[in-house]
């Protein structure tokens, strides 16, 4: 495509899905590649608008990326998520970003991490873990507590599992709402298992990501266990277009959620209007 | 009209001190001589800002949907239009008749406001009757719990019913050839902005969750086109065929002046000619013709 | 400084369409609206403001971003339309001129340009009109707009009793006048009559800080009630830039285009599962006047209305944004 469509910010490039990960039976990995390499280099937390040209656009946590490639998890909740689960290997895709601001790193640098993250909402954590055990030496104890309505919706399962817990001063605990036969870990919903689980907020950040009515409450447990405002961070969803601050309809007060946010601290949440 | 307006103001006082019931749905004095928008009352002592003139045009049926789901009882004013109105909601199951208590008021045909602002106020009486009371054939309430005073200004309002006539523009555009017919719809749709204004303030557009609010289903599209333009003014008005209670209100809300109204009569002239003399919004017990099922129906079922 | 005679001016159009699309407002059913300039039209300068503002010049109603084809798993972007077309306006009033300032700011600044707008308003002079005389909805003034005198403008004309004064504000200003050549000759010590002094007076000092503590006030629930939820008073307001992408499909190719969208409807904010965070008119009318007055000037600097009285004017049921910005400030929080 000529020069135009580069400069553009509205025009996607054309990318390609080279991989696809059945994480669970409603969630897949794809991984997005284009001519040139990676479409861009995103910051942890950043995101990227994803389009099948026929179908739809809609804007995407990147949870992880290589060298040579993006990496977006999707939940099958619509047209243009039900029509990428039946995409296989070599679609096409139009692909913009990165938008957003990503997680605050400066606010996180000499810190332990608290990461608490239900359901598909482990994507935009994931990239800030990720990055944490890249940059191993400049964070502190890293904890991740992750849930699911059930063992089969686990996302990332390698990584819980596997990668994770190899990871130095990194602890990782899984619960699900409810379990089934081979299911031998913690059975709850995620806030109760967090204040079961009575991490202090002592030299600590939280980040916490999840539908919306569990991120409600993790913030009411996370407040009980004495962590302030300014030591919790979230990611937002609105409903979202053009991505880059133009089209309007994600604003929050006068900050635009896809150009400002998605990550705010809950003291900057509760600055803004109550309209999420 | 001043009696009017102080018997309105007293009643709905006594309504809403007895706790007979929560709201009052009336008019009030706007933002310039020539406008009376709707008012909303809730405490007995805010009663006096009820106003009863000839700029109280909006038809107030449609805001009864907004409280369907409280427990409140509203009292509405209605004119012979809101009272179709109210007809046209319970016919179509939207309210219940118990929580809704119907002051009645004989309309003397309302006035134009966006044709006074021109005349200036000194010339009030001058100001020509809005194009949807001209042909009303229903100026007093077809239904109410009590009725407020006499008629004041019949006479006027028989003499411009009859001289315009109820389907005067829909021959106008009957008589055209099919070529200047395409022309007078495309070239008023053209216009439309899509606000949906027309939909919004329209008593028989009562679904809960319209088409256009979900253009995501591929159903329709959100361009503003021609094509586009024209699938909604079509879909619009074959939705209300039959339904449409002559109130005249899409088309006194539009903002770009389309001859909606037109279109609405054209169907109910057709349905007249079709399936016999039907008005909406009469009687309760009337069905509209494409609402009813009979087992004698002259043309089969397939 | 230059005049032209009332009946040339056609002329000076006809001159200004051979290298340009020329738009000025024309009648159209009785209104008025921004309409190309083709020496036929109905020129209509003298009385108030258009209808619809001109922003649809530079920000179109539906606007094609780009055309696809897809085969198979294989799709590409084919084209992406560039817009090449020199365009005047003629006739814009002070409180459009400001609109496109604000315009501006949305689109051009923070961080992105939309190119799709830039082009167009590159592409673009404006010539605009003083007013003398104002409707009665017009309270530009409340934003420091001067109806005699536009910003950010090419040309600024005056009108005089049987012509326009003009004068050229900018070089491509100066140039479009050069282009007028004989049509033109000296004012003189003709003056034109004095600015609009628009009837509605409204105070807005003070109205953003106000609004930063009503977010929760229970007056949204009163103002809205009356409101009809359709989105007149947001498409024909000169300030309103929101917009939908979406795509429509002709076999295996296609397009992405954007369309005006507005706050005011339900669509706009749902979430996919269903969640809308502005779930019905008390939310949704809020919004568009904290957008105006309180929003707009945090991240911007600047109220993002200018006055036109579009909205009062055309608003089926009189939602009055002066009305508004007075009981902001009398409420008791
Ligand atoms: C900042 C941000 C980050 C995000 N990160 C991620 C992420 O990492 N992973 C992820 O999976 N999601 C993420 N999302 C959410 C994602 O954007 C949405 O899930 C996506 O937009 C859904 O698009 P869709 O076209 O599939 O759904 P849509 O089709 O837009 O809508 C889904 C809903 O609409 C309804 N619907 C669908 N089709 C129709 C129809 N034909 N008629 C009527 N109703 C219909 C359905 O009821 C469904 O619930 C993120 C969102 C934001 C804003
Ligand atoms: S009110 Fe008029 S402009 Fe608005 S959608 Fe209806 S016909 Fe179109
Ligand atoms: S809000 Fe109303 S008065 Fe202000 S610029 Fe917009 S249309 Fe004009
Ligand atoms: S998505 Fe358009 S402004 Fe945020």
């Amino acid at each position: 495509m000529a020069v135009e469509a580069r400069v553009n910010p509205l025009v996607p490039m054309e990318g390609r899905i080279v991989k696809i990960i059945e994480e669970t039976p409603d969630v897949k990995t794809f991984h997005v590649t284009t001519e040139k390499g990676k479409p861009f280099t995103p910051m942890p937390g950043q995101l990227a608008m994803l389009s099948l040209f026929e179908v739809g656009e809609a804007m995407f946590s990147i949870t992880s990326q290589g060298p040579e490639h993006l990496e977006i998890a999707i939940k099958r909740v619509g047209m243009l998520t039900e029509a990428l689960h039946e995409a296989e290997p070599g679609q096409t895709v139009g692909i913009r970003g990165p938008y957003g601001n990503g997680f605050p790193l400066d606010m996180f640098y000499g810190k332990d991490i608290l990461f608490i993250a239900g359901g598909i909402g482990l994507a935009p954590v994931r990239s800030l873990i990720n990055y944490c055990i890249e940059h191993r030496e400049k964070f502190g104890h890293l904890w991740i507590i992750y849930g699911a309505r059930s063992p089969a919706d686990l996302c990332f399962k390698q990584d819980l599992f596997e990668n994770w817990p190899r990871v130095e001063n990194c602890r990782v605990d899984v619960t699900v709402d409810k379990g089934d036969e081979g299911w031998k870990g913690h059975e709850g919903f995620v806030p109760a298992f967090v204040e079961k689980l009575n991490p202090s907020p002592e030299g600590k950040v939280a980040v916490t990501c999840g539908p919306p009515i569990m991120i409600k409450f993790v913030l009411q447990s996370l407040e009980k266990l004495g962590f302030r405002d300014d030591q919790i961070v979230t990611t937002l969803e609105m409903r979202m277009k053009c991505g880059i601050g133009k089209c309007g309809r994600c604003n929050l007060g006068s900050r635009y959620v896809c150009l400002d946010g998605p990550v705010f601290t809950l003291a900057q949440l509760k600055e803004m209007p109550n309209e999420y | 009209m001043s009696r009017i307006q102080e018997r309105m103001r007293a009643r709905a006082r006594e309504l809403l001190a007895q706790g007979t019931v929560q709201m009052v749905i009336g008019w009030e004095k706007g933002t310039f001589w020539y406008l009376s928008p709707p008012v909303f009352i809730t405490d007995a002592g805010e009663c006096d800002r009820l106003v009863w003139d000839e700029f109280c045009a909006n038809n107030l049926a449609k805001y009864l949907l907004d409280y369907k789901h409280t427990e409140d009882k509203i009292a509405l004013f209605v004119k012979g239009c809101d009272a179709r109105g109210v007809v046209r909601l319970l016919q179509d199951n939207q309210i219940e008749r118990e929580k809704v208590y119907l002051i009645g008021i004989k309309c003397p045909g309302m006035k134009d406001g966006r044709l006074a602002d021109a005349l200036g106020e000194e010339r009030r009486h001058e100001v020509p009757l809005v194009a949807k009371c001209r042909f009303c054939t229903h100026p007093e309430p077809v239904i109410f719990d009590e009725l407020l005073g006499e008629d004041e200004g019949a006479a006027a309002r028989d003499a411009a019913a009859a001289a315009e006539g109820r389907f005067a523009e829909v021959e106008k555009v009957e008589a055209m050839s099919p070529d200047e017919r395409y022309t007078f719809w495309t070239s008023a749709y053209d216009r439309c902005l899509r606000c949906y204004a027309c939909r919004n303030v329209c008593p028989a557009c009562n679904c809960r969750e319209c088409i256009f609010d979900r253009s995501q289903s591929g159903w329709c599209g959100k361009q503003m086109n021609r094509g586009e333009n024209m699938f909604f003014a079509i879909t619009r008005a074959m939705h209300v065929a039959g339904r449409c209670i002559e109130c005249g209100e899409c088309e006194r809300v539009c903002p770009e002046g389309i001859p909606i109204m037109t279109l609405n009569k054209k169907i109910i002239k057709d349905l007249n000619e079709l399936f016999g003399e039907y008005e909406a919004g009469i009687d309760l017990e009337d069905l509209p013709p494409l609402g009813r099922y009979k087992l004698d129906d002259p043309d089969e079922f397939h | 400084m230059v005049k032209i005679a009332k009946e040339k001016l056609p002329v000076l159009l006809q001159a200004w369409a051979a290298g340009a699309m020329v738009f000025v407002p024309q009648e159209r059913e009785g209104t008025r609206v921004f309409l190309p300039w083709n020496g036929e039209g109905k020129l209509a300068l003298g009385e108030e403001n258009t209808l619809e503002p001109p922003k649809d010049l530079f920000f179109p109603r539906t606007e094609t971003m780009y055309r696809y084809k897809v085969q198979g798993q294989d799709a590409e972007i084919t084209e992406v339309p560039s817009f090449e077309d020199k365009m005047i306006l003629v006739g814009v009033r002070s409180c459009d001129a400001r609109s496109f300032a604000l315009m501006d700011d949305v689109f051009l600044t923070k961080g992105y340009v939309d190119e799709f707008y830039r082009r167009r308003r590159e592409n673009t002079r404006v010539v605009a009109l003083a007013c003398t005389e104002a409707a009665p909805t017009c309270f530009c003034t409340a934003f420091g707009i001067d109806p005699g005198r536009a910003e950010g403008v090419d040309v600024q004309m005056r009108p005089l009793d049987d012509g326009y004064l003009l004068e050229a504000v900018t070089e491509a200003g100066q140039e479009l006048l050069n282009q007028a050549g004989s049509l033109l000759e000296e004012a003189g010590k003709a003056s034109p009559p004095g600015a609009a002094l628009p009837s509605l007076q409204v105070d807005v000092g003070g109205v953003t800080e106000k609004l930063q503590q009503m977010f929760e006030h229970p007056y949204w629930t009163e103002v809205s009630r009356k409101c009809l939820g359709c989105g007149a008073c947001t498409y024909l307001c000169p300030t309103c830039h929101c917009f939908d992408i979406q795509s429509e499909n002709l076999g295996n190719t296609g397009y992405k285009f954007r369309c005006w969208d507005s706050c005011m409807f339900s669509e706009y904010t749902r979430m996919a599962g269903g969640h809308n965070p502005r779930p019905s008119k008390k939310e949704r009318l809020r919004n568009r006047f904290l957008h105006k007055l309180q929003y707009f000037p945090e991240r911007y600097g600047k109220f993002a209305c200018v006055g036109c009285g579009r909205c009062l004017d055309r608003c089926p049921v009189n939602v009055d944004i002066t009305r508004v910005i007075r009981e902001v400030k009398e409420v008791t929080l």
